[in-house]
């Protein structure tokens, strides 16, 4: 029965992100550690291997499109992995408490981050093409130290909070490193897989994934996030944005309010 | 050196990549399926299979491209893919702090 609920419930998350672009792992970790009495750091644990799911199955299309740059995507790699490995290390020693609001405010943060951009997950969501190649305007990647500084920044982020950090390598990319915004966006999914496995090793060692629990919400977010792919371009987003801002909110709410109540 | 001018070496990783999605999501699925009438080790088994082949996946990914980069005799690159595979390679030995 739990089983047969999270399948729905990685199917919910892998449709809302491949339609939205934002990644499972931010609704699933809470979910998990407050609807399904997970403690946090196996709650985040977890769904690491939800969002493994979703970048590998996503990324292959993106390769497939040529839209992705491999050399880039690995050199940033080298620091999304250390910080990533690294901080999952350090997760240990953390207290759940602290894990708990840490978790609260980045919901909070990130909920708030969409509102201000009116609805705009990260930088110019591409819209999904299906008609063949695409034209990439040629280009050279400038200012490797400060990608790199970012992809250690984003990586830790994911290793401490189970996400993607997509949010926060795409506008680097972009902006920073002048990589043409299809390029940077198929090129942070890319790295997500990399950067999250570093992570989930270091959480699979220590016995922070749930397998009973990982195996169907990957399930169900294979499916979701493949017919999200398929839909994209059909419905309109806007509106389930903010129906997970909403969601985001009160997941945020939720934490806070166990934490002051202490009962978590 | 940014362009992507070679479509084989993006198909490839794209084939091993969606070797490693569906292969994952059908053990996975049959753990799941065997779980249904079975309880016990046995579909755990498999469920800690399917979830050992997703992990799994992005380390071939890189273990792949560092190949295919030195097999093109792009040193640089080469090495960069050895590199991440270290990271994570430590991540597997040093990962053990249980407490």
């Amino acid at each position: 029965m739990v089983t047969a609920l999270l399948v729905v419930l990685g199917f919910c998350a892998g449709l809302l992100g491949a339609l939205t672009g934002i990644g499972g792992g931010i609704l699933l970790t809470p979910i998990l550690a407050l609807h399904f009495g997970i403690p946090i750091r196996h709650a985040i644990g977890t769904s690491l291997v939800a969002v493994i799911t979703t970048s590998t199955a996503s990324s292959s299309v993106h390769l497939q499109r040529h839209t992705t740059d491999i050399r880039l995507g690995m050199t940033l790699e080298l620091a999304t992995a250390l910080g990533a490995a690294v901080m999952a290390y350090l997760v240990g020693y953390f207290n759940r408490n602290v894990l708990e609001g840490l978790f609260a405010g980045f919901l909070l943060y990130s909920s708030i981050m969409i509102l201000v951009r009116g609805g705009k997950v990260k930088e110019g969501h591409p819209a999904p093409v299906s008609n063949g190649d695409l034209e990439i305007p040629p280009y050279q990647p400038q200012r490797y130290p400060l990608g790199l500084a970012a992809s250690l920044v984003a990586g830790a982020m994911s290793g401490l909070l189970g996400i993607g950090g997509g949010p926060i390598k795409v506008p680097v990319m972009y902006i920073f490193m002048r990589v043409p915004l299809m390029v940077a966006t198929a090129t942070s999914n890319f790295m997500i897989g990399v950067t999250a496995a570093a992570s989930a090793i270091v959480y699979y060692r220590r016995g922070d994934i749930l397998v009973d629990v990982a195996a169907p919400l990957a399930v169900g977010v294979f499916v979701g996030s493949l017919l999200g792919a398929r839909l994209a371009s059909r419905v309109h987003t806007k509106v389930v944005v903010y129906l997970l801002v909403a969601v985001m909110f009160y997941l945020a709410g939720h934490l806070f309010l166990d934490l002051l109540r202490g009962t978590l | 050196m940014s362009e992507m001018r070679e479509p084989g070496f993006d198909r490839t990783v794209a084939l091993v990549l969606r070797a490693g999605a569906f292969s994952c999501f059908f053990v996975m699925l049959a753990g799941l399926i065997v779980g249904w009438f079975i309880h016990g080790a046995i579909p755990l088994l498999i469920e800690r299979i399917g979830v050992l082949l997703m992990l799994a996946t992005p380390v071939v990914r890189v273990i792949v491209a560092c190949f295919l980069f030195f097999r093109e005799k792009d040193w640089r690159y080469g090495w960069i893919s050895f590199g991440v595979l270290l990271i994570l390679m430590l991540g597997a030995v040093f990962g053990i702090g249980e407490h």
